[in-house]
């Protein structure tokens, strides 16, 4: 019981790399109303290029994180431009295919550039277990778990405080009339994909850390953790993706615990699936348009 | 030589889980869960002529069923979303396929040789073929013969009413129920005929390559069976046929290109999604090649 305990707390406290990363698609959905299913690819990328400064210069985390930064908004603008700007209207399955094949892209540049081989991540927060009361929790759980609380404190003042914001939620509500209104929608979408890939980066640098390595799976493996809690929390809902990441991450946690780690996934995509067909506005989201 | 078998052979395999998508998306949904009927039906194939000493026939027919079972059971949940959310369920149902060979075990001792679905090893040893001394141009001369069936069934199911049925559903399903068209049924009809297929193909696979493992079915396989039709069109059956030729005999053809595979595909789905959203042989192209041979028709003397 005790165990079950200790596995729910590091569960909660990894929800929140879920949460982010599911944070980052739904503001994308949200805004745009697509699926940028490159997304897990923009964290991969970020997760290798951070690990450049520490190897050559052994930089610290803070100038990891940023170069992971720099990279992921890179390659969002990449995929922006690629993969949404010429898409031809009434194609509402383009974007998604585009998007899988930038995925794909990125994946095997990557797999090309470094022999497919996983990659060693340090981890600056030690490898000791933090004891707390009576539980054992990992360090680098607790920092993702601050990192993001912070992330999503930032975020929710961008869009309730900001000019940027308000742009943001008018176009999600009605892109049309933004645009009456005077809201350059490109603008606005190019600068959400740069908001999203900024906190991609940010991701990229947590989720290297806490599996240990750099790994070329790394892509595939957000991309469907960021569906789950996206359909999970329902889609476009910001405190939907919170609530969605923690909920996945407890669940996970246990399934692995109760059942076994090769039961971890099919967990997560049964719910995925139930969630999709029983309850397609997720949780916490409105009906699916 | 047995290396242009080989491609030949992977050509008509893959075309068949090309063709797969192609009945889903006709009318009307975009699966990317096609990969998970190919594994069903490669799992149970394998156990047929492996496990239970039945022979190469029912073992097909036995894939195709069970496949084909799953796509119905698959096709109801499936009438509740569309669209981004249907292709994101589908590919759910794939990797909930994949991630349950993973934890699947049902071995058996013959001979030397442990037989069966084991886990993350994999399913070894379906060696059928081998041990029927069937050689690799037989083989393909069989994954031919199927393909040509099947390809068969499809032209006529692209000019049968069944067939417009299908398209009417795609274009707009409210007015397709209007006009009488069970959509449900359609739509589930569409699943069921995918299942299959994709069964079918997975079937003639895991005969093929005697060993099959849940890596095979993860996502490179459900993005290349989707690109084969995107790619060709889907205006036709044609279309995916086409798709599967160009791309299996650019990537498998010339070696120097095998190792980029997956980059060539990805950047071609990009580019075709850009430029022909539709395909090579989009419906405009279809009509208009349908249109010459009824022109053709009309111009006999009566």
């Amino acid at each position: 019981m005790l165990d079950a305990m200790e596995q729910l707390i590091n569960g909660l406290l990894y929800g929140a790399l879920y949460a982010l990363i599911g944070g980052g698609f739904s503001i994308l959905f949200g805004v745009m109303r697509r699926f940028n299913m490159a997304y897990g690819s923009t964290i991969m990328a970020a997760a290798y290029v951070s690990l450049i400064p520490f190897t050559r210069f052994q930089a610290p985390a803070v100038v990891m994180v940023l170069a992971g930064v720099a990279m992921a908004v890179l390659v969002g603008l990449l995929v922006e431009f690629c993969c949404f700007r010429f898409i031809q209207k009434g194609h509402e399955l383009a974007p998604l295919m585009t998007t899988i094949g930038a995925l794909i892209v990125i994946t095997e540049a990557i797999i090309h550039a470094t022999d497919a081989v996983g990659l060693r991540y340090p981890s600056p927060f030690g490898e000791e277990s933090l004891e707390v009361g009576r539980f054992l929790i990992r360090p680098d759980y607790l920092a993702v778990a601050v990192v993001g609380l912070v992330c999503f404190l930032v975020i929710f003042w961008i869009i309730h405080r900001t000019r940027l914001g308000l742009a943001m939620r008018a176009v999600a509500e009605r892109p049309e009339a933004a645009q009456i209104l005077g809201v350059n929608l490109r603008t606005v979408n190019t600068l959400t994909f740069v908001l999203t890939s900024a906190l991609a980066g940010v991701i990229g640098f947590f989720a290297a850390v806490t599996v240990g390595s750099a790994r070329p799976d790394l892509g595939v493996f957000a991309t469907g953790k960021g569906l789950v809690v996206m359909v999970l929390g329902g889609l476009g809902s910001l405190p939907g993706a919170i609530a969605g990441g923690l909920l996945l991450g407890i669940v996970e946690f246990q399934a692995t615990w109760f059942l076994g780690a090769t039961f971890r996934d099919i967990v997560a995509f049964l719910i995925l699936f139930a969630i999709l067909v029983f309850r397609p506005s997720g949780l916490l989201g409105s009906r699916p348009h | 030589m047995d290396y242009v078998i080989a491609v030949a052979s992977i050509i008509g395999i893959h075309a068949l889980l090309g063709l797969s998508v192609y009945v889903v998306a006709i009318c009307g949904q975009m699966s990317f869960g096609q990969q998970g009927f190919f594994a069903l039906g490669a799992y149970t194939a394998g156990m047929c002529t492996a496990l239970w000493g039945l022979g190469f026939v029912p073992a097909l027919l036995l894939g195709t069923l069970v496949a084909a079972l799953f796509g119905f059971v698959v096709g109801f949940p499936a009438l509740r979303v569309r669209g981004l959310y249907l292709a994101i369920a589908t590919f759910g149902f794939g990797e909930i396929v994949r991630l349950a060979f993973l934890n699947v075990r049902y071995t058996r001792q013959i001979g030397d040789r442990v037989v069966g679905p084991n886990g993350a090893e994999g399913f070894r040893h379906v060696r059928w073929v081998f041990d029927g001394g069937v050689t690799g141009l037989q083989y393909l001369g069989i994954i031919l013969l199927v393909l040509a069936v099947v390809a068969g069934f499809f032209a006529w199911l692209d000019r049968s009413k069944l067939g417009a049925k299908f398209r009417a559903v795609e274009e707009d399903e409210t007015a397709a129920a209007m006009v009488g068209i069970n959509v449900t049924q359609v739509k589930v009809l569409g699943f069921t005929l995918g299942g299959a297929v994709a069964g079918l193909s997975g079937s003639l696979f895991i005969h093929y390559s005697t060993y099959i493992d849940h890596d095979m079915v993860a996502l490179p396989l459900a993005i290349a069976s989707v690109t084969y039709p995107i790619l060709g069109g889907l205006g036709s059956f044609a279309g995916p046929l086409l798709g599967t030729v160009l791309l299996v005999s650019i990537t498998e053809g010339l070696r120097a290109l095998a190792e980029l595979r997956e980059f060539i595909y990805g950047a071609l789905i990009i580019v075709m999604m850009i430029f022909r959203p539709r395909g090579l042989i989009d419906e405009a192209l279809a009509q208009r090649v349908a249109g010459w041979f009824r022109l053709r028709r009309r111009t006999e003397p009566a």
